[in-house]
């Protein structure tokens, strides 16, 4: 089931979902962690999962891994829902948050366990052992103790456990947590790499806006055991389908404002059209934001502070009427950045990218 | 607060702080202190007087002992007397038969413990530590009531017509297992289930969700994990039934002669203290080297956690 380099199997029916979860709902209690809660994952694609703490992540996987049975939905996986089907039978791999590796196997047994448990033949193992651990850049590393390896490595084991039986579906449940910021960050592109290698259905859990960008083909923002908008990145950052959306991911400014007929008028004098009527919010991102003299346009306001992040400059800017904006330019080696405390005039570059929503 | 640093600096600890401190610190020997004098007045003397009599010929006179010879001739007495190889070899077959089936009986519970709900778990605890409760004794002539020649399973076999004359199973080496089995299960629990409950759950999650089924994951997973927790149950249980005096004495009805029940009589009722002292030697030096051979098989099968010099 490990997918080749692009095979004719890949040419047909590339529509119909790999996994496929409908309509799903838990319970513990009287407590609703997952309600009605649908998403379609494609060959080969990586949807992420992204939501604060306790907004019901792991207990999605849980369901689907097995661990957990659902209140109702169903979960397919090739359009055969799998309910009913024991754990141990299911095509689904799970990298789990702490890797619960076994502690008292070596790297090599830990990693051929579960053809140990299929009854392979001895021969085959060990080369399917060798060439994920080479798939991994493990080798070497055979005949370590988990207790002897970085948390680095330990994460590698664990996604070459899985790994080695070709999983239909493959689960991982923040599997950087117990990194370093550095090693994360390589971390997330090569196993993004290796999915993507791979050809593996995955669905991958994170509370780090940044890492869902990095890993994802699509990212689901979770709220309270729901869906609020599942996009591909771009689209997320871009075009948040819901003013939770835009707070959760990336920088965003809000303003409450009234809608007129047809279009919202912002504070600079431009107006960005929109169906809402009455009350509204209306969010933009900091990149979308300039500033000018304070006599260039009628929305004014005071640096409060600076700072530069990397390339860019983030400024705070205490508007005329109370709110705090944030805008960001990029930093050019020869502009002076605006200095704290003086007066400076906002405006909106392009009024399309602004986004609407009900206030 | 300049101040207090400056005082606490200039004081010197009062002796009680320095004891005190010492006692605390967690360094050196210092901490096993009180535990070290209060076994060497009540256990270490004691004992080292109880073996001085038995390798000696002595001569006692108004209550005090007034000469002392060395002699090995109650050591060489015992090891060639037959009654001591058979008692002997009665007690140590006695534990070792109570321990392994404390062993099978008391490691499914742990594992239902192990995989049991909240509920399941509860039940188990309070099954398991409520016979500690109550007197060993007490729990001992309970199975005199069940078991004996008119007791309560000798009614419900008869009864029901599955025998027509009761059986004898007081004062049997029966009764003697049954009884030790029942007394010292909760000692093979207990350890079973503090060394499960160590491991982090997801093993077992982590086991199934590679294919592994139930009882795959119970021999390569939970089994060997809980290898610490047989190592220090069958410890426990072999030395306390090896031991024993109170159930071989009852529910045996005084005919059963194990280690302790001959120490007993060698030292309450024939006053040889000699042959006492000798018997308990042996008990103590085959005690050792069974637990030995245990913690050495624990350590085989525990090899991954000295992780470092594999
Ligand atoms: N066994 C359980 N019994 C009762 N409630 C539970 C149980 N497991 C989880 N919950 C509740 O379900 C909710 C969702 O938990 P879940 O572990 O899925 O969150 P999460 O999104 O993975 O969070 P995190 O990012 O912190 O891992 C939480 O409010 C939690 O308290
Ligand atoms: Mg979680």
């Amino acid at each position: 089931m490990m997918q080749g380099p692009a095979g004719p199997s890949n040419t047909v029916e590339t529509t119909a979902p790999v996994l496929g979860i409908g309509a799903v709902g838990k319970r513990f209690g009287a407590t609703r962690v997952l309600q009605n809660f649908t998403l379609e994952v494609a060959e080969g694609e990586i949807v992420t999962l992204l939501g604060p703490s306790g907004c019901g992540k792991t207990t999605l996987l849980r369901c689907v891994a097995g661990f957990w049975e659902p209140n109702g939905g169903t979960i397919e996986i090739d359009g055969q829902d799998i309910v009913d089907v024991p754990v141990n039978r299911r095509p689904v791999g799970v990298v789990f948050q702490s890797y619960a590796l076994f502690p008292h196997l070596t790297v090599a047994r830990n990693v051929g366990y579960a053809l140990r448990m299929r009854n392979r033949p001895r021969a085959e193992v060990a080369q399917r052992v060798a060439s994920v651990l080479e798939t991994v850049s493990l080798t070497g590393f055979e005949n370590r103790y988990p207790s002897q390896l970085s948390g680095g490595q330990q994460q590698r084991v664990a996604i070459a456990r899985v790994l080695v039986m070709e999983p239909r579906v493959l689960l991982l449940d923040e599997p950087f947590n117990a990194l370093d910021a550095k090693l994360r960050g390589a971390m997330q592109v090569e196993l993004r790499q290796l999915i993507k290698r791979l050809g593996l259905t995955s669905i991958f859990v994170t509370h780090d806006q940044e890492e869902a960008l990095t890993m994802s083909d699509r990212i689901a923002v979770m709220s309270g055991g729901k869906i609020e908008q599942v996009a591909s990145p771009d689209e997320i950052f871009d075009r948040p389908a819901t003013a939770y959306v835009a707070d959760f991911i990336g920088v965003s400014n809000f303003w409450e404002t009234q809608a007129e007929t047809g279009h919202v008028r912002l504070p600079d004098g431009q107006t960005v059209m929109t169906d809402l009527t009455g009350g509204v919010k209306v969010m933009t991102r900091p990149h979308n934001l300039r500033l000018g003299p304070p006599e260039a346009g009628p929305w004014k306001g005071t640096v409060s502070f600076h700072r530069n992040v990397g390339p860019l400059i983030e400024y705070h800017v205490e508007a005329s009427d109370g709110n705090v904006i944030r805008v960001s330019a990029m930093r050019q080696e020869r502009d002076r950045p605006v200095k704290d405390r003086s007066q400076v005039s906002l405006s909106v570059i392009d009024p399309a990218s602004c986004s609407v929503y009900p206030g | 607060m300049a101040e207090a640093a400056i005082h606490r600096r200039i004081t010197p600890p009062g002796f009680g702080e320095q004891v005190a401190d010492a006692l605390l610190s967690g360094r050196g020997i210092w901490p096993a202190v009180p535990a070290i004098v209060v076994l060497t007045v009540v256990a270490v003397i004691p004992f080292a007087i109880l073996l001085s009599l038995g390798f000696s010929d002595f001569e006692i006179s108004r209550g005090a002992i007034v000469s002392q010879t060395f002699s090995l001739a109650h050591l060489t007495n015992a090891l060639t007397d037959p009654l001591y190889w058979i008692t002997f070899q009665r007690s140590m077959n006695l534990a070792l038969s109570t321990t392994a089936l404390c062993l099978l009986l008391g490691y499914p519970v742990a594992y239902l413990f192990l995989t049991g709900g909240r509920w399941t778990k509860r039940l188990i605890l309070v099954l398991t530590i409520a016979p500690l409760l109550t007197s060993g004794i007490v729990r001992t002539y309970a199975w005199l009531v069940i078991l004996g020649g008119r007791g309560v399973l000798n009614s419900a076999l008869l009864q029901t017509g599955l025998i027509d004359q009761a059986l004898r199973i007081m004062n049997t080496h029966w009764a003697v297992l049954i009884g030790m089995v029942q007394i010292h299960l909760p000692v093979m629990i207990l350890p079973l289930i503090a060394v499960m409950s160590r491991h982090d759950s997801r093993l077992v999650e982590a086991s199934e969700n590679l294919g592994a089924s139930r009882i795959g994951t119970l021999r390569t997973v939970i089994l060997p994990l809980s290898v610490p927790g047989i190592g220090t149950g069958s410890a426990l249980v072999f030395t306390l039934t090896y031991t024993t005096f109170v159930v071989p004495q009852i529910l045996g009805g005084g005919n059963y002669l194990n280690a302790a029940t001959m120490i007993y009589e060698q030292v309450v009722f024939s006053l040889e203290w000699s042959k006492g002292s000798v018997s308990s030697l042996i008990l103590m030096v085959t005690c050792l080297i069974v637990l030995v051979a245990i913690a050495l098989l624990t350590n085989h099968f525990t090899k991954w956690t000295k992780g470092h010099d594999a």
